[in-house]
Protein backbone atom coordinates (compact mmCIF):
# COMPACT_ATOMS: atom_id res chain seq x y z
CA UNK A 1 0.00 0.00 0.00
CA UNK A 2 2.89 2.59 0.95
CA UNK A 3 4.45 1.74 -2.33
CA UNK A 4 1.77 2.95 -4.40
CA UNK A 5 1.50 6.08 -1.81
CA UNK A 6 4.97 7.46 -2.96
CA UNK A 7 4.31 5.70 -6.57
CA UNK A 8 0.91 8.23 -6.98
CA UNK A 9 3.09 11.51 -5.07
CA UNK A 10 6.27 10.49 -7.48
CA UNK A 11 4.37 10.93 -10.26
CA UNK A 12 2.14 13.51 -9.57
CA UNK A 13 5.39 15.18 -8.90
CA UNK A 14 6.23 14.08 -12.39
CA UNK A 15 2.82 15.36 -13.88
CA UNK A 16 3.26 19.26 -12.84
CA UNK A 17 6.98 19.11 -14.12
CA UNK A 18 7.61 20.89 -17.66
CA UNK A 19 10.25 19.16 -18.40
CA UNK A 20 8.71 15.77 -18.39
CA UNK A 21 5.93 17.21 -20.71
CA UNK A 22 9.06 19.43 -23.11
CA UNK A 23 10.51 16.16 -23.18
CA UNK A 24 7.54 14.20 -24.74
CA UNK A 25 6.40 16.58 -26.26
CA UNK A 26 9.53 17.01 -28.57
CA UNK A 27 10.40 13.71 -28.56
CA UNK A 28 6.94 12.34 -29.72
CA UNK A 29 7.28 15.33 -32.83
CA UNK A 30 10.41 14.02 -34.05
CA UNK A 31 9.17 10.29 -33.45
CA UNK A 32 6.45 11.42 -36.08
CA UNK A 33 8.68 12.85 -38.09
CA UNK A 34 10.44 10.05 -38.57
CA UNK A 35 7.47 7.65 -39.21
CA UNK A 36 6.83 10.02 -41.98
CA UNK A 37 9.80 9.85 -43.23
CA UNK A 38 10.34 5.81 -43.08
CA UNK A 39 6.97 5.53 -44.18
CA UNK A 40 7.69 7.67 -47.44
CA UNK A 41 10.53 5.68 -47.88
CA UNK A 42 8.51 2.53 -47.76
CA UNK A 43 6.07 3.40 -50.26
CA UNK A 44 8.84 4.94 -52.41
CA UNK A 45 10.12 1.55 -52.77
CA UNK A 46 6.80 -0.19 -52.46
CA UNK A 47 6.83 -2.36 -55.30
CA UNK A 48 10.63 -3.36 -55.77
CA UNK A 49 10.52 -5.07 -52.35
CA UNK A 50 7.14 -6.27 -53.47
CA UNK A 51 9.14 -8.56 -56.28
CA UNK A 52 11.80 -9.73 -53.61
CA UNK A 53 10.56 -13.06 -52.35
CA UNK A 54 11.12 -13.07 -48.82
CA UNK A 55 12.02 -8.96 -48.98
CA UNK A 56 11.71 -6.71 -46.17
CA UNK A 57 7.99 -5.44 -45.60
CA UNK A 58 6.18 -2.49 -43.80
CA UNK A 59 6.96 -4.52 -40.17
CA UNK A 60 11.14 -3.82 -40.98
CA UNK A 61 10.89 -0.67 -42.77
CA UNK A 62 8.37 1.49 -40.97
CA UNK A 63 6.91 -0.28 -37.75
CA UNK A 64 10.02 -1.41 -36.00
CA UNK A 65 12.99 1.35 -37.10
CA UNK A 66 10.66 3.70 -35.35
CA UNK A 67 11.89 1.44 -31.76
CA UNK A 68 15.08 1.37 -32.38
CA UNK A 69 17.58 2.55 -35.51
CA UNK A 70 19.57 -0.47 -35.26
CA UNK A 71 17.99 -2.32 -38.57
CA UNK A 72 18.22 1.20 -40.69
CA UNK A 73 21.61 2.50 -39.25
CA UNK A 74 23.49 1.21 -42.61
CA UNK A 75 20.57 2.14 -44.85
CA UNK A 76 19.35 5.47 -43.93
CA UNK A 77 21.94 7.07 -41.26
CA UNK A 78 20.30 10.68 -41.84
CA UNK A 79 17.28 9.76 -39.83
CA UNK A 80 15.94 10.86 -37.07
CA UNK A 81 16.59 8.49 -34.13
CA UNK A 82 14.34 5.78 -33.04
CA UNK A 83 12.76 6.03 -29.49
CA UNK A 84 16.11 3.53 -28.40
CA UNK A 85 17.99 6.33 -28.85
CA UNK A 86 16.34 8.90 -27.33
CA UNK A 87 14.97 6.89 -24.35
CA UNK A 88 19.35 7.06 -23.25
CA UNK A 89 18.93 10.68 -23.13
CA UNK A 90 15.91 10.85 -21.82
CA UNK A 91 15.55 8.69 -19.36
CA UNK A 92 18.57 10.60 -17.04
CA UNK A 93 16.40 13.82 -17.54
CA UNK A 94 13.48 12.54 -15.96
CA UNK A 95 15.08 10.50 -13.30
CA UNK A 96 17.79 12.91 -12.26
CA UNK A 97 15.64 14.77 -9.62
CA UNK A 98 14.26 11.13 -8.15
CA UNK A 99 16.03 11.59 -5.00
CA UNK A 100 18.90 13.92 -5.81
CA UNK A 101 16.37 16.78 -5.75
CA UNK A 102 14.70 15.53 -2.62
CA UNK A 103 18.07 15.78 -0.84
CA UNK A 104 17.97 18.94 -2.03
CA UNK A 105 14.97 20.19 -0.65
CA UNK A 106 15.50 18.14 2.36
CA UNK A 107 12.38 16.53 1.79
CA UNK A 108 14.37 13.24 1.99
CA UNK A 109 13.85 12.24 5.22
CA UNK A 110 10.27 13.15 5.62
CA UNK A 111 10.15 9.49 3.29
CA UNK A 112 12.18 8.04 6.34
CA UNK A 113 9.70 9.45 9.17
CA UNK A 114 6.95 8.37 7.50
CA UNK A 115 8.28 4.76 8.16
CA UNK A 116 8.96 3.59 4.72
CA UNK A 117 11.78 1.37 4.42
CA UNK A 118 14.20 2.32 1.49
CA UNK A 119 12.58 -0.42 -1.11
CA UNK A 120 9.49 0.92 -1.03
CA UNK A 121 10.62 4.48 -1.39
CA UNK A 122 12.93 2.97 -4.42
CA UNK A 123 10.24 0.98 -5.58
CA UNK A 124 7.70 3.37 -5.40
CA UNK A 125 9.55 5.73 -7.57
CA UNK A 126 11.00 3.57 -9.86
CA UNK A 127 7.01 2.30 -10.67
CA UNK A 128 6.13 5.89 -11.10
CA UNK A 129 8.63 6.30 -13.36
CA UNK A 130 7.79 3.26 -15.67
CA UNK A 131 4.25 4.06 -15.73
CA UNK A 132 5.26 7.52 -17.49
CA UNK A 133 7.63 6.05 -20.06
CA UNK A 134 5.08 3.06 -20.47
CA UNK A 135 2.51 5.60 -22.61
CA UNK A 136 5.37 6.86 -24.45
CA UNK A 137 6.07 3.66 -25.66
CA UNK A 138 2.61 3.08 -26.51
CA UNK A 139 2.30 6.71 -28.34
CA UNK A 140 5.50 5.54 -30.60
CA UNK A 141 3.43 2.20 -31.28
CA UNK A 142 0.46 3.42 -32.24
CA UNK A 143 1.75 5.56 -35.22
CA UNK A 144 3.14 2.43 -37.31
CA UNK A 145 -0.14 0.51 -35.70
CA UNK A 146 -2.48 3.21 -37.33
CA UNK A 147 -2.05 1.96 -40.68
CA UNK A 148 -1.91 -1.49 -39.37
CA UNK A 149 -5.52 -2.47 -41.04
CA UNK A 150 -4.07 -2.03 -44.56
CA UNK A 151 -0.83 -3.56 -44.17
CA UNK A 152 0.58 -6.73 -43.58
CA UNK A 153 2.53 -6.62 -39.88
CA UNK A 154 4.35 -9.72 -38.29
CA UNK A 155 2.74 -8.98 -34.86
CA UNK A 156 4.93 -11.35 -32.85
CA UNK A 157 8.49 -9.78 -34.45
CA UNK A 158 6.52 -6.26 -33.13
CA UNK A 159 5.59 -7.81 -29.99
CA UNK A 160 9.47 -8.93 -29.43
CA UNK A 161 10.65 -6.09 -30.23
CA UNK A 162 8.26 -3.95 -27.97
CA UNK A 163 9.28 -6.32 -25.38
CA UNK A 164 12.89 -5.41 -26.01
CA UNK A 165 11.97 -1.62 -25.82
CA UNK A 166 9.93 -2.04 -22.19
CA UNK A 167 12.72 -3.64 -20.77
CA UNK A 168 15.31 -1.40 -21.81
CA UNK A 169 13.48 1.52 -20.43
CA UNK A 170 12.63 -0.42 -17.06
CA UNK A 171 16.65 -0.71 -17.17
CA UNK A 172 17.18 2.77 -17.94
CA UNK A 173 15.24 3.75 -15.14
CA UNK A 174 17.03 1.31 -12.59
CA UNK A 175 19.96 2.73 -13.62
CA UNK A 176 18.60 6.20 -13.35
CA UNK A 177 17.09 5.61 -10.21
CA UNK A 178 20.68 4.33 -8.87
CA UNK A 179 22.18 7.13 -10.12
CA UNK A 180 20.07 9.85 -8.42
CA UNK A 181 20.46 8.39 -5.32
CA UNK A 182 24.29 8.06 -5.05
CA UNK A 183 23.98 12.05 -6.75
CA UNK A 184 24.63 15.36 -4.94
CA UNK A 185 22.69 17.08 -7.21
CA UNK A 186 20.60 16.30 -10.13
CA UNK A 187 23.02 17.03 -13.15
CA UNK A 188 25.60 15.12 -11.61
CA UNK A 189 22.81 12.17 -11.52
CA UNK A 190 21.83 13.20 -15.10
CA UNK A 191 25.73 13.11 -16.53
CA UNK A 192 26.31 9.73 -15.03
CA UNK A 193 23.06 8.35 -16.23
CA UNK A 194 23.32 9.09 -19.97
CA UNK A 195 26.99 7.83 -19.08
CA UNK A 196 26.59 4.84 -18.04
CA UNK A 197 23.34 3.80 -20.43
CA UNK A 198 26.05 5.11 -23.56
CA UNK A 199 28.79 2.66 -21.94
CA UNK A 200 26.77 -0.10 -21.43
CA UNK A 201 25.15 0.15 -24.84
CA UNK A 202 28.22 0.71 -26.86
CA UNK A 203 30.47 -1.73 -24.46
CA UNK A 204 30.41 -4.19 -27.31
CA UNK A 205 31.53 -2.02 -30.27
CA UNK A 206 35.20 -3.19 -29.85
CA UNK A 207 34.77 -6.71 -29.64
CA UNK A 208 32.73 -6.33 -32.76
CA UNK A 209 35.04 -4.50 -34.67
CA UNK A 210 38.22 -6.95 -33.34
CA UNK A 211 35.37 -9.54 -34.89
CA UNK A 212 34.50 -10.80 -31.13
CA UNK A 213 30.87 -11.43 -30.89
CA UNK A 214 30.86 -14.17 -28.03
CA UNK A 215 32.62 -12.65 -25.51
CA UNK A 216 32.20 -11.62 -22.10
CA UNK A 217 31.83 -7.61 -23.35
CA UNK A 218 29.24 -8.27 -25.67
CA UNK A 219 26.83 -10.13 -22.93
CA UNK A 220 28.13 -6.83 -21.22
CA UNK A 221 26.37 -4.86 -23.81
CA UNK A 222 22.73 -3.95 -23.75
CA UNK A 223 22.47 -3.72 -27.80
CA UNK A 224 23.47 -7.68 -27.30
CA UNK A 225 20.54 -8.51 -25.50
CA UNK A 226 18.33 -5.61 -27.23
CA UNK A 227 19.21 -6.22 -30.51
CA UNK A 228 18.21 -9.82 -30.20
CA UNK A 229 14.96 -8.96 -29.02
CA UNK A 230 14.66 -6.23 -32.14
CA UNK A 231 14.74 -8.47 -34.74
CA UNK A 232 12.14 -10.84 -33.25
CA UNK A 233 14.49 -13.51 -31.06
CA UNK A 234 13.05 -13.85 -27.52
CA UNK A 235 15.14 -15.49 -25.46
CA UNK A 236 14.59 -16.30 -21.50
CA UNK A 237 18.38 -15.61 -21.47
CA UNK A 238 18.15 -12.10 -22.96
CA UNK A 239 15.10 -11.15 -20.80
CA UNK A 240 17.15 -12.19 -17.46
CA UNK A 241 20.11 -9.92 -18.28
CA UNK A 242 17.44 -6.88 -18.07
CA UNK A 243 16.21 -7.95 -14.89
CA UNK A 244 19.54 -8.82 -13.69
CA UNK A 245 20.32 -5.07 -14.77
CA UNK A 246 16.87 -4.07 -13.06
CA UNK A 247 17.67 -5.69 -9.68
CA UNK A 248 21.15 -4.80 -9.73
CA UNK A 249 20.25 -1.35 -10.04
CA UNK A 250 17.32 -0.96 -7.48
CA UNK A 251 19.12 -2.36 -4.71
CA UNK A 252 22.07 -0.14 -4.88
CA UNK A 253 19.93 2.40 -4.58
CA UNK A 254 18.03 1.11 -1.97
CA UNK A 255 21.17 0.49 0.31
CA UNK A 256 22.40 3.66 -0.64
CA UNK A 257 19.16 5.25 0.88
CA UNK A 258 19.00 2.95 3.74
CA UNK A 259 22.58 4.39 4.32
CA UNK A 260 21.62 7.91 4.20
CA UNK A 261 19.22 7.14 7.01
CA UNK A 262 22.29 5.04 9.33
CA UNK A 263 24.65 7.87 8.63
CA UNK A 264 21.97 10.59 8.43
CA UNK B 1 -1.69 1.76 40.90
CA UNK B 2 0.94 1.37 37.91
CA UNK B 3 2.62 4.02 35.79
CA UNK B 4 1.01 5.01 32.27
CA UNK B 5 2.94 3.90 29.82
CA UNK B 6 4.70 6.76 28.28
CA UNK B 7 4.49 8.08 25.28
CA UNK B 8 8.24 8.33 24.13
CA UNK B 9 11.51 7.33 26.22
CA UNK B 10 14.79 7.54 25.05
CA UNK B 11 17.13 5.40 27.06
CA UNK B 12 20.73 6.68 26.49
CA UNK B 13 20.48 7.55 23.24
CA UNK B 14 24.07 8.85 21.30
CA UNK B 15 24.40 9.58 17.81
CA UNK B 16 27.90 11.22 16.02
CA UNK B 17 28.05 13.57 13.11
CA UNK B 18 31.39 14.51 11.46
CA UNK B 19 33.04 12.74 14.03
CA UNK B 20 32.00 13.58 17.40
CA UNK B 21 29.22 13.23 19.60
CA UNK B 22 26.06 15.25 18.51
CA UNK B 23 24.03 13.52 21.08
CA UNK B 24 25.58 11.84 24.29
CA UNK B 25 23.90 9.85 26.76
CA UNK B 26 20.59 11.16 26.25
CA UNK B 27 17.65 9.54 28.18
CA UNK B 28 13.84 11.60 28.71
CA UNK B 29 10.85 10.42 29.09
CA UNK B 30 7.35 12.33 27.63
CA UNK B 31 4.22 11.04 28.67
CA UNK B 32 0.83 11.58 27.21
CA UNK B 33 -0.19 15.53 27.19
CA UNK B 34 3.06 16.65 28.22
CA UNK B 35 4.91 19.30 26.25
CA UNK B 36 8.66 19.41 26.54
CA UNK B 37 10.70 22.18 25.77
CA UNK B 38 13.89 21.62 24.48
CA UNK B 39 16.32 23.87 24.82
CA UNK B 40 19.96 24.82 23.79
CA UNK B 41 22.14 27.12 21.98
CA UNK B 42 22.76 26.41 17.97
CA UNK B 43 24.52 22.77 18.03
CA UNK B 44 23.34 21.57 20.73
CA UNK B 45 22.02 18.51 19.69
CA UNK B 46 18.33 19.31 19.59
CA UNK B 47 17.62 18.88 15.79
CA UNK B 48 19.69 15.73 15.91
CA UNK B 49 17.20 14.48 19.00
CA UNK B 50 13.98 15.53 17.25
CA UNK B 51 15.15 13.75 13.72
CA UNK B 52 16.12 10.34 15.97
CA UNK B 53 12.83 10.62 17.78
CA UNK B 54 11.04 11.29 14.06
CA UNK B 55 12.39 8.36 12.94
CA UNK B 56 14.69 10.27 10.35
CA UNK B 57 17.67 9.31 11.99
CA UNK B 58 19.03 6.42 13.65
CA UNK B 59 20.86 6.15 16.76
CA UNK B 60 24.31 5.15 17.14
CA UNK B 61 23.14 3.76 20.63
CA UNK B 62 21.02 3.50 23.29
CA UNK B 63 17.04 3.03 22.65
CA UNK B 64 13.64 4.61 21.68
CA UNK B 65 10.74 3.33 22.86
CA UNK B 66 7.47 4.89 21.43
CA UNK B 67 3.95 3.54 23.27
CA UNK B 68 6.63 1.18 25.03
CA UNK B 69 7.45 -0.36 21.56
CA UNK B 70 11.10 -0.73 20.38
CA UNK B 71 10.97 2.53 17.98
CA UNK B 72 14.66 1.03 15.86
CA UNK B 73 13.22 -2.22 15.65
CA UNK B 74 10.03 -1.14 14.06
CA UNK B 75 10.87 1.76 12.65
CA UNK B 76 6.96 1.27 11.35
CA UNK B 77 5.91 3.08 14.09
CA UNK B 78 6.75 6.56 12.96
CA UNK B 79 3.58 6.32 10.42
CA UNK B 80 0.88 6.42 12.73
CA UNK B 81 2.31 7.45 16.25
CA UNK B 82 4.67 10.15 15.07
CA UNK B 83 3.66 13.84 13.39
CA UNK B 84 7.11 15.77 12.80
CA UNK B 85 7.68 19.06 11.71
CA UNK B 86 11.74 19.53 10.63
CA UNK B 87 13.32 22.87 10.44
CA UNK B 88 12.15 25.64 8.05
CA UNK B 89 9.45 22.79 6.52
CA UNK B 90 10.74 20.95 3.92
CA UNK B 91 7.93 20.45 1.51
CA UNK B 92 7.46 19.88 -3.15
CA UNK B 93 7.47 22.95 -4.36
CA UNK B 94 5.67 21.81 -7.38
CA UNK B 95 2.94 20.31 -5.63
CA UNK B 96 -0.33 22.54 -4.07
CA UNK B 97 -1.14 22.87 -0.40
CA UNK B 98 -3.67 20.67 -1.03
CA UNK B 99 -1.39 17.65 -2.62
CA UNK B 100 0.83 17.89 0.31
CA UNK B 101 -2.05 17.22 2.82
CA UNK B 102 -2.99 14.28 0.49
CA UNK B 103 0.11 13.48 -0.43
CA UNK B 104 1.20 13.06 3.96
CA UNK B 105 -2.16 11.09 4.56
CA UNK B 106 -1.31 8.81 2.25
CA UNK B 107 1.85 8.09 3.27
CA UNK B 108 0.24 7.99 7.04
CA UNK B 109 -1.53 5.02 5.64
CA UNK B 110 -4.84 7.02 5.81
CA UNK B 111 -7.56 5.56 3.70
CA UNK B 112 -9.69 8.10 1.94
CA UNK B 113 -12.67 8.62 4.01
CA UNK B 114 -10.23 9.03 6.89
CA UNK B 115 -8.12 11.63 4.79
CA UNK B 116 -11.19 14.19 3.33
CA UNK B 117 -12.32 14.15 6.93
CA UNK B 118 -8.81 14.73 8.18
CA UNK B 119 -7.81 17.11 5.33
CA UNK B 120 -11.26 19.28 6.03
CA UNK B 121 -10.79 19.81 9.89
CA UNK B 122 -6.54 20.70 9.28
CA UNK B 123 -7.45 23.15 6.87
CA UNK B 124 -10.14 24.41 8.99
CA UNK B 125 -7.89 24.74 11.91
CA UNK B 126 -4.97 25.82 10.18
CA UNK B 127 -6.57 28.25 8.19
CA UNK B 128 -5.39 27.14 4.89
CA UNK B 129 -8.78 27.19 3.06
CA UNK B 130 -6.95 30.22 0.65
CA UNK B 131 -4.22 28.41 0.07
CA UNK B 132 -5.33 24.88 -0.88
CA UNK B 133 -4.52 25.41 -4.59
CA UNK B 134 -1.80 27.45 -4.30
CA UNK B 135 1.97 25.82 -5.19
CA UNK B 136 4.38 25.38 -2.16
CA UNK B 137 6.91 26.42 -3.58
CA UNK B 138 5.21 30.22 -3.65
CA UNK B 139 4.05 30.44 -0.58
CA UNK B 140 5.73 32.64 2.41
CA UNK B 141 7.66 31.08 5.11
CA UNK B 142 4.84 31.79 7.30
CA UNK B 143 2.98 29.63 5.16
CA UNK B 144 4.98 27.09 4.94
CA UNK B 145 5.56 26.54 8.19
CA UNK B 146 1.65 26.24 9.16
CA UNK B 147 1.26 23.39 5.65
CA UNK B 148 4.55 21.97 7.40
CA UNK B 149 2.50 21.60 10.69
CA UNK B 150 -0.56 20.90 8.73
CA UNK B 151 0.94 17.70 7.34
CA UNK B 152 2.31 16.79 11.18
CA UNK B 153 -0.94 17.07 12.66
CA UNK B 154 -3.15 15.74 9.53
CA UNK B 155 -2.65 11.60 11.23
CA UNK B 156 -3.33 13.10 14.90
CA UNK B 157 -0.39 11.43 16.23
CA UNK B 158 0.02 10.80 19.83
CA UNK B 159 3.52 12.06 19.88
CA UNK B 160 4.24 15.61 18.09
CA UNK B 161 7.58 16.51 16.95
CA UNK B 162 8.25 20.44 16.46
CA UNK B 163 12.00 22.22 15.65
CA UNK B 164 12.32 25.69 15.93
CA UNK B 165 8.14 25.58 14.83
CA UNK B 166 7.80 29.77 15.68
CA UNK B 167 10.74 30.65 13.11
CA UNK B 168 9.60 33.17 10.88
CA UNK B 169 5.58 33.55 11.95
CA UNK B 170 4.54 36.71 12.96
CA UNK B 171 3.39 37.37 16.53
CA UNK B 172 -0.47 37.02 15.71
CA UNK B 173 1.13 33.28 14.05
CA UNK B 174 3.03 32.76 17.64
CA UNK B 175 0.31 33.65 19.66
CA UNK B 176 -2.11 31.02 17.27
CA UNK B 177 1.00 28.55 17.51
CA UNK B 178 0.79 27.87 21.31
CA UNK B 179 -2.56 28.20 21.69
CA UNK B 180 -2.43 25.21 19.11
CA UNK B 181 0.59 23.29 21.30
CA UNK B 182 -2.09 23.75 24.36
CA UNK B 183 -5.06 22.44 22.35
CA UNK B 184 -2.92 19.25 21.14
CA UNK B 185 -1.66 18.33 24.55
CA UNK B 186 -5.00 19.10 26.24
CA UNK B 187 -6.56 16.34 23.90
CA UNK B 188 -3.33 13.73 25.16
CA UNK B 189 -0.81 14.54 22.33
CA UNK B 190 2.48 14.37 23.81
CA UNK B 191 4.85 17.27 22.31
CA UNK B 192 8.37 17.62 21.66
CA UNK B 193 9.51 21.18 20.77
CA UNK B 194 12.66 22.87 20.38
CA UNK B 195 13.58 25.88 20.44
CA UNK B 196 16.16 28.79 21.29
CA UNK B 197 13.56 31.36 22.97
CA UNK B 198 12.80 30.90 25.94
CA UNK B 199 9.92 32.61 25.85
CA UNK B 200 8.08 30.21 23.72
CA UNK B 201 9.15 27.33 26.63
CA UNK B 202 7.91 29.30 29.47
CA UNK B 203 4.55 30.20 26.98
CA UNK B 204 3.65 26.68 25.80
CA UNK B 205 5.84 23.92 27.52
CA UNK B 206 4.86 22.05 31.01
CA UNK B 207 8.79 20.80 31.29
CA UNK B 208 11.92 22.25 29.84
CA UNK B 209 14.90 20.47 29.54
CA UNK B 210 18.40 22.02 28.31
CA UNK B 211 20.73 20.23 25.93
CA UNK B 212 24.15 21.82 25.95
CA UNK B 213 27.23 19.70 23.44
CA UNK B 214 24.79 16.76 23.19
CA UNK B 215 24.10 16.24 26.68
CA UNK B 216 20.80 16.37 28.78
CA UNK B 217 22.13 19.31 31.62
CA UNK B 218 19.17 20.59 32.93
CA UNK B 219 15.46 18.82 33.03
CA UNK B 220 12.52 20.46 35.28
CA UNK B 221 8.62 21.65 35.10
CA UNK B 222 8.44 24.86 33.96
CA UNK B 223 5.96 26.03 36.30
CA UNK B 224 8.78 25.98 39.06
CA UNK B 225 10.55 28.73 37.01
CA UNK B 226 9.85 32.13 36.08
CA UNK B 227 11.62 33.29 32.42
CA UNK B 228 13.95 34.92 34.27
CA UNK B 229 15.43 31.93 36.52
CA UNK B 230 15.69 30.02 33.51
CA UNK B 231 17.23 32.79 31.45
CA UNK B 232 19.66 32.64 34.13
CA UNK B 233 20.04 28.66 34.13
CA UNK B 234 20.42 28.37 30.49
CA UNK B 235 23.00 31.37 30.25
CA UNK B 236 24.93 29.22 32.92
CA UNK B 237 24.73 26.21 31.14
CA UNK B 238 25.49 27.76 27.50
CA UNK B 239 28.46 29.73 28.68
CA UNK B 240 29.98 27.61 31.73
CA UNK B 241 28.28 24.03 30.66
CA UNK B 242 27.19 24.21 34.00
CA UNK B 243 23.19 24.37 35.36
CA UNK B 244 24.79 25.81 38.77
CA UNK B 245 21.70 24.15 40.92
CA UNK B 246 22.83 26.15 43.95
CA UNK B 247 21.56 29.26 42.32
CA UNK B 248 18.70 27.87 41.37
CA UNK B 249 17.64 26.34 45.05
CA UNK B 250 18.17 30.00 46.42
CA UNK B 251 16.27 31.35 43.77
Amino acid sequence: MSVFAVTRLELRRLLVRPLAWVLAALTVAQLAGRFMLLLQIFLTNQIRLAAQPGGPGYTDLVAIPMLSSILTSGLLPMLPFGLAELALVVVPLLTMSTLASERGNGTLPLWFAAGLPASRIVLGKYLALLLWLVPWLLVTLAMPLSLAHGLALDWGKLASASLGLLLMLAALVAIGVACSAYASHPAIAATASLMLGLALVSANVGALVAGIDNGIVNWLSMSTHLDTLIRGLVSSADVAWFVLVIAVALALATQRLAAERERG
Amino acid sequence: MSAPTAVLELVHITRHRAGRPAVADLSLRLDAGQVLGLLGVNGAGKSTTLAMVAGALVPDGGGIRLQGRDFIEHPELARRVVGWLPERAPLWPELTVREHLDAHGRLRGLRAAELAQARARIVERLELGPLARRLAGVLSQGQRQRLGLACALLHQPALLVLDEPANALDPVQVASLRALIREQAAAGTAIILSTHLLAEVTAACDRVAILHEGRLRHDAPVQSEDHKQLEQVFFDIAMRGDGNPARMQAA
